[in-house]
């Protein structure tokens, strides 16, 4: 019954972990062969295979737990999908209903556990109700703008002897659900009027715009403007980062010419990004010349935290068409020559500092590895054509700089929520999704211990993604802001004597290990590990613990206040 | 920062109400007062059912009441917050009414 709507609702995968009140759909799970059931090691794995998969492909990803701790254990996934807006539906299975409240075994009130991390939940109380319902999560999670749904389901409502007419239904209408669609196009005249009158434009592109499917219009659009464009953690790929208009990302650790458009601009033309405190900085002081043109399906996200001077709600793909087709219109009044002298200055700032390891990159074996050679090797070898993954720290920020992402829905990271354990698991499900791509992770010896049980589900499942382990045998981006701010005291951050062997740890769970220590071995060793097509190979780097990830803002600042290496500020 | 009013109409259903007070909280805004009632005469909420081409039927809908104590632009934002709730069909305070995303200049509350 629940698998009947869930295949009629196009499902092909669920992510899940079996337990007692599970049973009744682990039973018909094993009696019918269209849905693929992935058996995790831990729910929250579970959660983040399903998000990977559903950043990958742009559908949602689909959890089934059991209740209690089951149940519990996908919480970090869901405030994970949350924060970075995902579709994903959580079945979670309950104790049955005339236990509910009794304190009963592995009773837990995940309805109000995950309350505040959801777009919306449900609870069956009739077996009838379900086609109906899971109609509506999907279309809820999937619609407007996306997010996580759960589904309480109550044992009692999956016993086999229930049995009643089912049909799935063809639509679905919530009467207090209605996300905007279409942009008012007097909204839209009032942004080309700003589009018109700007000559220091910068295009500020998120995750929304990716959610929205939106990269063939941004582009389009930009042809015909020519302006600057910038991407923040969760944009990168919305817009190819090889283009000559491309900026690099924006914000906490963004690049100088990036942040110096942001911060000089007289418009921002801000597409599904949210202007989260990682780009702004100080709100008071961000851009202090620039109007602002907020493209959004979430009425909550403009003017949230900066005043939006133009506000165009509706799906951001079919915001930027008709902000396209009205330009097109008025495109006599469009003055593309306007912007030389802007993208003359911009010029000067890319050229002055860009990303600063280049001036001191060594890459002789009297040096240690630096991480950013690491991501640039990855770079080269898999042709800037990858899924990569990764999970939260130096890492990520090293990967989202230096690997640059030139198609969107590759680059697959925690950035709302930062969770770490994040990556290993979302590799899977996009390796799921897309089994003849190059699906890597690319990782540090912390995060990659918050879901390493994976590896096992890894083997059974034979899914070869490579794993870039960037090891600097400390928690880099604590230990990082522990240098900068608490006067180099490594409180906690360290733990260097404990690390396990990470190629005998890949080895027992089946797969391939690599440890990398020299510089004249990072390529071999890398190429190596990309040649063994059919396995999961573990690439353990050891690279330089003392290595920073710059430009860095500085805090309660401006754009412009950057700090460029360990002893250089803007 | 003075005390406001503002008035909900939603989904009478299971949840749905701590939904609303949840999300004072999890946004860091204060509750002064609440009151909750079922809707029984649906002729003030006319225009509501027109706009959204629905009939309100008995025991179908609640209307809230609620005080707090918030900035103007706070004030904003807890209303397309609030309406962002998937029970949540109206949301009005003295000057404006949000009806499923859509900011109406008059007041249907």
């Amino acid at each position: 019954m629940l698998l009947h709507a869930l295949h009629d609702e196009g499902v092909e995968l669920i992510y899940g972990y079996p337990g007692g009140t599970a049973l009744h759909v682990y039973d018909a799970i094993f009696r019918q062969d269209k849905i693929e059931h992935i058996l995790v090691r831990h729910e929250q794995g579970a959660t983040h295979a399903a998000d990977g998969y559903a950043r990958a492909t742009g559908r949602a990803g689909v959890v089934l737990v059991t209740s209690g701790p089951g149940a519990t254990n996908t919480i970090t996934g869901i405030a994970t999908a949350f924060m970075d807006s995902i579709p994903m539906v959580v079945l979670s299975c309950q104790v049955a209903s005339h236990l509910i409240g009794t304190d009963a075994f592995q009773e837990t009130d995940m309805i109000g556990v995950s309350r505040p991390i959801v777009k919306h939940s449900y609870t069956v109380f009739d077996p009838n109700d379900i086609p109906k319902i899971i109609k509506e999560a999907f279309y809820v999670a999937t619609s407007g703008r996306p997010g996580p749904v759960v589904i309480d389901i109550p044992k009692d409502m999956t016993a086999p002897e229930n049995l009643f007419d089912y049909q799935y239904p063809d639509e679905v209408s919530i009467r207090s659900y209605n996300p905007p669609i279409d942009p008012d196009q007097s909204q839209i005249e009032r942004a080309v009027e700003a589009i018109i009158k700007s000559t220091r434009p910068v295009i500020y592109a998120g995750g929304g715009a990716i959610g929205s499917n939106a990269e063939d219009v941004l582009y389009e659009l930009n042809e015909i403007m020519d302006a600057p464009v910038t991407n923040t953690l969760m944009g990168l790929g919305i817009y190819p980062a090889t283009h000559h208009r491309f900026l690099g990302m924006l914000g906490m650790h963004g690049t100088y010419q990036a942040n110096m458009a942001m911060h000089n601009a007289d418009l921002i033309i801000a597409v599904g990004a949210r202007f989260d405190d990682r780009i702004t900085n100080a709100p008071s002081k961000f851009a202090p010349n620039a109007k602002v043109i907020h493209l959004d399906v979430d009425h909550s996200s403009v003017s949230k935290i900066i005043e939006a001077n133009v506000a165009v709600f509706g799906q951001v793909k079919n915001s930027l068409q008709a902000i396209k087709e009205t330009l097109k219109e008025r495109i006599k009044d469009y003055d593309k020559e306007a912007l030389e002298p802007w993208h003359k200055e911009i010029k000067e700032w890319k050229s002055m500092h860009g990303l600063n390891y280049e001036l001191y990159k060594d890459e002789s074996d009297s040096h240690q590895i630096l991480p950013q050679a690491v991501v640039q090797h990855v770079y080269q070898i898999t042709n800037g054509d990858a899924y990569v993954t990764s999970d939260v720290g130096q890492h990520q920020m090293f990967a989202a700089q230096y690997y640059h992402f030139d198609k969107p829905r590759r680059w697959i990271n925690s950035g709302g929520l930062g969770t770490m354990g994040f990556g290993l698991p979302s590799a899977m499900g996009v390796k799921l999704a897309f089994p003849d791509e190059e699906v890597l992770c690319i990782t540090g010896e912390g995060s990659i211990q918050m879901c390493i049980q994976e590896l096992s589900t890894c083997l059974q499942y034979n899914l070869p993604i490579k794993i870039i382990n960037i090891n600097n045998e400390a928690l880099g981006m604590v230990k990082q802001w522990q240098d900068m701010n608490y006067g180099g005291r490594h409180s906690e951050s360290t733990y260097k004597d404990s690390l396990p062997d990470f190629v005998k740890l890949a080895e027992s769970y089946g797969h391939v290990g690599i440890k990398i220590e020299k510089n004249s071995e990072l390529k071999s060793g890398l190429e190596k590990a990309f040649a063994m097509k059919d396995k999961l190979v573990f690439v353990d780097i050891y690279v330089d613990p003392s290595e920073h990830v710059y430009p860095m803002l500085v805090a309660n600042n401006s754009l412009e206040d950057m700090w460029l290496s360990k002893d250089k500020k803007t | 920062m003075i005390k406001r009013k503002l008035i909900l109409i939603m989904e009478n259903k299971p949840g749905a109400l701590v939904r609303v007070i949840g999300l004072f909280h999890q946004r860091g805004y204060n509750i002064e007062t609440l009151h909750v009632d079922v809707v029984e005469d649906f002729a003030p909420y006319k225009l509501i059912e027109d706009r959204l081409d629905t009939k309100f039927e008995s025991n179908q809908i609640s209307r809230l009441t609620i005080q707090t104590m918030v900035s103007d632009i706070l004030m904003r934002q807890i209303l397309r917050q609030l309406n962002k709730l998937i029970d949540v069909i109206a949301v009005s305070n003295e000057e404006a009414t949000y009806l499923k995303g859509v900011l109406l200049d008059e007041n249907l509350l």
